[in-house]
């Protein structure tokens, strides 16, 4: 029988430690080794490949992989036809990725078509260009990799570049006039990989894995006791996510809640439902959330 | 009347970290405070000292330790006799520690039969010569202090060494021709400590625990929700032997079915009860298992 192998993208650099640790908590073992370019993950249904998110939208289209992750920023810069197959989120969690405009706070120009005749650097030159054409603007773009937050206003009157925070655009005096896209992590795949039964359900697997880590990472587990009195109030204040799960404790008139929460929301959760008058509230971390 | 007081060795080096973890999850804090041999660990009738791994099996053998962490292989050098109370194998490692026979790349040396009248170079001499007893072969064993795989072939014909990945043998132009021994970690005690009743079931609580750490690595807790009609079949599918825990959902036809399974299981296991139409699937890691 033939050795079925999915041929798998896996970028590094700044992607490594989100994915290695999305990994893990999928189950895997699984190591980025960028000095050697090698990833080791222990399926052997799967074959990793290690290179930058901007080389691997090419391979996977030309179908040399049959699918990885990549930045969706990047799969529309290189111009590729590739699947999404699952959404991942930002890299950094409880972050929002979006590629910007941005220019010098002191600057003359006030709206984006203050653009026209001048000089953008930017190392995504394609989607700069999409954006302008789109606003109709004719302005000058010229690639420029590196910390490019630097090099406004000396060489150049404006950027697109990403950012998360927006911390670094600040600490050089910039500020942001329009949002181009909104990045985020996705796993993408060939159109002719997805044909193929096998390779489909691999992948398809593998998203469910990976989905349910993401969610996970963002989720905490809950824990607590309720009399009969304070049940109806506890679940309405409970998210309703995922239904929680009722259970009575034997010979009394208490239950068992048990459910899972926003790590944003357990703040203000918690002191709620003690002030209700739950007791032995237990919060434990999660794996998975598959819903 | 005597302190009660069990007296633990902890192996320094490339195993402490792993082993302050499983006494982590276990439910022991262990502090090391830096430069300091004795370790703080939060029961009072433990004293815990850090040491050699080479020495620990000797110290344990003469009961100047009641118990102590050993590799099999530094137990061997030591020849000491020790009792095995359990092993600590963690089977996840991406690949196993083994001693392993190495010649130049060049070498004629094939086997170990080849050896007779050569010199070997290795940190391990005492298991070095019954490996070499056993194979009835007669060769120089020289004591090396470290660094042992830059040796050949300048100052010796082969080595028996230390091995993880191989990564150092291939630097230095070195290949495997032979595997003498896998180790793993064992939780070892002696005779007489043995026969104190008091610390025998003290060693066998802490082996328990120690046990059940290991385990939980391995294992995670997966819970779902299951419509009542499906509950049949879906209680077929998960791992038999680990009889799942399952509750009605107060007011509803839906079920609460919680299991343990090993890590690797929840790959397959996941997309395929989702598939089958289960809802809410929580995983979340566990500190123990005790079956």
């Amino acid at each position: 029988m033939k050795n079925k192998l999915l041929k798998l993208g896996i970028p590094g650099w700044t992607f490594k430690e989100p994915i290695e640790e999305l990994f893990k908590k999928t189950g895997y073992d699984f190591k980025i080794d960028e000095k050697s370019s090698a990833v080791y993950i222990d399926d052997q249904e799967i074959d990793c490949f290690f290179a930058r998110a901007k080389e691997l939208c090419p391979l996977i289209e030309r179908g040399i992989l049959d699918g990885g992750i990549v930045g969706r920023a990047t799969r529309a810069e290189t111009k590729t036809k590739l699947t999404e197959v699952c959404d991942l989120g930002s890299l950094y969690l409880g972050q929002e990725t979006k590629i910007v405009l941005a220019i010098p706070e002191k600057s003359k120009m006030k709206s984006l078509k203050d653009l026209k005749g001048k000089k953008i650097i930017t190392r995504i030159p394609e989607i700069t260009k999409d954006f302008l054409m789109k606003n109709k603007i004719s302005a000058s773009i010229e690639f420029s990799d590196g910390t490019n937050e630097a090099k406004v206003p000396s060489f150049a009157d404006a950027l697109v570049e990403f950012t998360n925070t927006g911390a670094t655009l600040k600490t050089y005096n910039l500020k942001i006039i329009a949002v181009l896209i909104k990045d985020s992590v996705i796993l993408v795949a060939n159109k002719k990989s997805l044909k193929d039964k096998w390779k489909r359900e691999k992948i398809e697997k593998l998203a469910i894995l990976l989905k349910g880590a993401r969610l996970a990472q963002e989720m905490v587990g809950l824990m607590l006791h309720a009399s009969n009195e304070m049940v109806e109030e506890v679940l309405k204040v409970l998210p309703s996510l995922k239904k929680p799960t009722v259970t009575q404790l034997r010979g009394e008139n208490w239950f068992d809640v048990f459910t899972v929460a926003d790590k944003k929301e357990i703040r203000n959760l918690i002191p709620k439902l003690k002030k209700i008058g739950c007791t032995d509230i237990v919060e434990f971390p999660l794996n998975k959330v598959v819903i | 009347m005597e302190e009660k007081k069990l007296k633990l060795g902890i192996p320094k080096g490339s195993l402490q970290e792993r082993t302050l973890k499983i006494f982590q999850r276990a439910g022991f804090e262990i502090e090391v405070p830096e430069r300091r041999y004795i370790l703080n660990i939060d029961d009072p009738e433990i004293e815990c000292l850090l040491l050699r791994p080479q020495e620990i099996p000797k110290y344990v053998e003469k009961g100047k330790l009641d118990v102590g962490l050993s590799g099999d292989d530094c137990i061997l050098e030591a020849k000491a006799k020790v009792i095995e109370v359990c092993d600590l194998r963690y089977t996840k490692q991406i690949k196993r520690l083994r001693w392993v026979l190495a010649v130049p790349k060049d070498s004629k040396i094939k086997s170990i039969k080849d050896l007779q009248g050569k010199i070997i170079s290795t940190e391990a001499v005492n298991l070095v010569k019954d490996y070499l007893k056993k194979n009835k072969v007669k060769a120089k064993i020289e004591f090396s202090w470290g660094a042992t795989e830059v040796k050949p072939p300048r100052f010796s014909d082969a080595i028996i060494d230390l091995t993880e990945t191989g990564a150092s043998l291939r630097a230095h132009n070195l290949k495997i021709i032979d595997t003498i021994l896998l180790s793993s970690t064992k939780l070892i005690t002696n005779k007489s400590t043995w026969q104190d009743k008091w610390k025998q079931e003290k060693i066998k609580d802490l082996a328990l625990l120690l046990q059940g750490a290991v385990k939980g690595e391995e294992v995670v807790s997966l819970m779902m929700h299951v419509p009542g009609g499906k509950l049949k079949t879906i209680l077929k599918v998960l791992p038999k032997l680990k009889s799942p825990t399952i509750k009605k959902l107060t007011g509803e036809n839906w079920y609460d079915v919680t299991i343990s399974c090993d890590t690797k299981e929840t790959r397959e296991l996941i997309p395929r009860l989702k598939r089958m139409g289960c809802q809410g699937i929580v995983e979340f890691p566990i500190n123990k298992i005790v079956r």
